[in-house]
């Protein structure tokens, strides 16, 4: 009788020791360089290496309001870091558009023919995404990445990161909690913060596509569909969908004032 | 008896003999005078509700803004090192009845049913001598706005966010470096709206408006100067140029006299290629320059108004004096034949308008004081679009004494002026003619 109790608290022992290993083998922490090496690879798979043309769509839900919808092409630059967006859809926001020129971003309206200047963290016609939403990832660059194990989202296993802002960099999220797919490198999900640690938005990846880039001489990777979320504003959301991409070379004159105001005239 | 004394005399008797013209007439003079009084009283009483909720909810009779850029494309509404700058106003403006200090800024507030975008002001309400007697509350303890982590909202706010005192709140917004932040609160105080002016604004403790920004402890938002009530009519422009001028001796860079509100200035702040601090000078009629057309509007209104009664004035004793003197031609005519001058006969009749005047218009004043005294102490409340204008739930007649005697004067040589024409018509009465007249 005693055997048999010893016998079984052994194989209890050796199995939770078991399952311990197994677990933390698959939860080794990874080093803070091979996080930051998973960071650029995140951000090298959606880099371009040249310009880049693309359509996206906009559709904001916002509580007791209208749903917003706007089609909108946007453009980028790799080499100088341009970057402009253009609404064609609908018609009293065709022809306002954003443009980044150094460091400041510029938004046009047709109606009053001004440019106003506005921080590079603006909310895209009010949505809930922003400019660095449809711009190049740049995480390795402008995070610090803290690592918080795997974990599954539906099929897929994530590697779970906490990302602080590095010193000196203005961000809109000074910290973002993120879900890389293991497999594919690809965003998942993404978690952003308030200064105060509140969670204000969540943003989800569903689709991602790739593209042939010729400047870049391989595939570019970006996600078809983002969804995002409001979470101070529950019921709000935005859905992004991009489509139409083209990485070919674009006119030189496109990045300027006259290009965006020519396309309302 | 003094020939003064006589010819009044005379023109009481006339007023006397003829009652019911002269009732008639007085009357009219009386209604408009009131009528005049009480639309002098309602413009005033507007322009001061203007001007005390306007300098307690959102801006000094003298105020030191300004902007301060971290980068040429993002101003927020910053003074940096205020202490100096309350010590540059004090030295520099003795008119100063005292200073008080507010954060600026401009965030979306959230609850569990709704959420609004609008203005949040920073304020340390211990040191607001003037805040509570302006503020009528609905609901909750001002001085619980002291505590950190607290917020005041209008009851049309509260409302709208579907809140009562006690709920939290959170207030989301980004810095001035334009990183998103937020704070939650607790409604500790619910007011009565206080119009246009409180439609898009609250009050949170400074320091909590600080921790939303990452402001440090020697920013704030404006410095606003109050004056004594008798200087701001006069001074205030005189004063603006003198603490301008100090300002900029004691090191500041001023931006050039403007007179918007601060927050309708953003744009072309942003336009500029500068960084760093800029202090700005408005007065209070700089940064209620959005609605001071309603004040306007209102005055143009009475001008037309008045314009019209006294039209009618005019036309009614000038065609009650013809009358007059058609019934008193061959009394002119026997004055004149027993010797009296024909400025004699002028002078009668304009006295008799004079004294009429006199008489209808003290009569005019008294009834309207008492009417605004009547409707102000009804506590007449005013229909929610109004007060949206009005800037009070309550009608507020403002009557001063000088107004008064203003209405006196004024509708009396009216009186007189429209008398003046038929007066001299039978002064110029032939006497022979003026016996002979049947009528």
């Amino acid at each position: 009788m005693k055997l048999t109790k010893l016998t079984t608290s052994f194989t209890f022992a050796f199995a939770l020791l078991a399952s311990l290993l197994v677990h933390g083998r698959a939860h080794a922490a990874l080093s803070t360089p091979e996080m930051v090496e998973l960071l650029k690879a995140v951000d090298d798979r959606q880099k371009n290496n040249g310009d880049w043309r693309a359509g996206a769509y906009l559709e904001q839900k916002e509580k007791d309001k209208v749903d917003v919808v706007y089609e909108t092409e946007y453009y980028r630059r790799s080499q100088d870091q341009k970057f402009m967006i253009l609404f064609t859809k609908p018609k009293s926001s065709a022809g306002q558009g954003y443009l980044r020129i150094d460091k400041n971003l510029w938004f046009y309206d047709p109606s009053v023919g001004k440019w106003e200047r506005r921080t590079e963290r603006e909310r895209i016609g009010g949505t809930n995404s922003r400019r660095s939403d449809f711009d190049e990832s740049r995480l390795a660059e402008e995070y610090d990445p803290s690592d918080e194990g795997e974990e599954k989202l539906g099929a897929y296993t994530a590697q779970k990161l906490m990302l602080k802002g590095k010193a000196g960099i203005d961000l809109a999220f000074p910290v973002i909690r993120i879900w890389i797919d293991k497999a594919t490198k690809n965003v998942l999900k993404r978690q952003e913060y308030a200064l105060s640690g509140r969670l204000l938005r969540t943003s989800y990846y569903p689709k991602w596509k790739k593209v042939l880039s010729e400047s870049k001489k391989a595939d570019v990777w970006y996600p078809e569909e983002i969804r995002f979320y409001d979470e101070v504003e529950k019921a709000n959301q935005t859905l992004v969908l991009i489509r139409a991409v083209d990485t070919h070379a674009l006119p030189a004159n496109l990045f300027t004032k006259a290009w965006l105001e020519s396309k309302s005239r | 008896m003094s020939k003064l004394a006589v010819d009044v005399m005379i023109a009481f008797r006339s007023l006397v003999q003829h009652r019911r013209r002269t009732l008639f007439l007085g009357t009219a003079i009386a209604a408009v005078t009131a009528l005049l009084v009480l639309l002098n009283g309602l413009s005033t009483g507007v322009e001061e509700t203007m001007i005390d909720t306007a300098t307690t909810l959102s801006t000094g009779h003298v105020n030191v803004g300004g902007f301060f850029k971290v980068t040429a494309g993002q101003a927020a509404p910053v003074v940096t090192d205020y202490k100096r700058v309350i010590e540059v106003a004090k030295k520099t403006v003795p008119e100063m009845a005292f200073v008080v200090h507010r954060g600026r800024g401009w965030a979306k507030i959230v609850s569990d049913t709704g959420s609004m975008q609008m203005g949040v002001t920073g304020i340390d309400v211990r040191s607001e001598p003037k805040f509570a007697s302006v503020l009528q509350l609905v609901s909750g303890k001002l001085d619980d706005l002291a505590q950190p982590g607290t917020i005041l909202i209008f009851d049309n706010q509260a409302e709208k966010l579907g809140v009562k005192v006690g709920d939290a709140v959170t207030i989301s917004a980004p810095t001035t470096r334009g990183t998103n932040n937020t704070v939650d609160v607790r409604v500790v105080a619910i007011a009565h709206s206080l119009g246009l002016l409180s439609t898009w604004n609250s009050f949170i403790p400074i320091d909590t408006l600080r921790k939303l920004y990452q402001f440090n402890q020697d920013s704030t938002g404006v410095v606003q100067i109050m004056l004594d009530r008798k200087d701001v009519d006069r001074k205030i422009p005189e004063i603006s140029a003198r603490l301008r001028q100090a300002l900029e001796q004691a090191g500041w860079r001023v931006m050039p006299a403007d007179p918007r509100a601060f927050w309708m200035k953003f744009q072309s702040v942003a336009r500029e290629d500068w960084t760093g601090q800029k202090l700005d000078v408005t007065s209070w009629e700089d940064e209620i320059s959005f609605m001071t057309w309603t004040l306007k509007a209102l005055k143009g209104m009475s001008v037309v108004l008045i314009a019209i009664l006294i039209a009618i004035i005019v036309i009614g004793i000038m065609n009650t004096m013809w009358i007059a003197i058609r019934e008193r031609t061959r009394e002119i005519g026997t004055l004149r034949a027993i010797g009296m001058h024909r400025r004699e006969v002028l002078w009668m009749f304009l006295l008799e308008s004079i004294m009429l005047g006199v008489f209808a218009t003290v009569a005019g004043v008294t009834a309207g004081a008492a009417i605004a005294a009547g409707l102000n102490a009804l506590h007449v409340h005013v229909p929610t679009g109004l007060q949206f204008f009005l800037m009070s739930p309550y009608l507020h007649i403002s009557i001063h004494s000088s107004a008064l005697v203003r209405s006196v004067v004024g509708i009396t040589i009216v009186t007189a002026f429209a008398a003046l024409y038929p007066s001299l018509r039978a002064a110029r009465l032939r006497p022979v003619v003026a016996m002979s007249h049947f009528g």
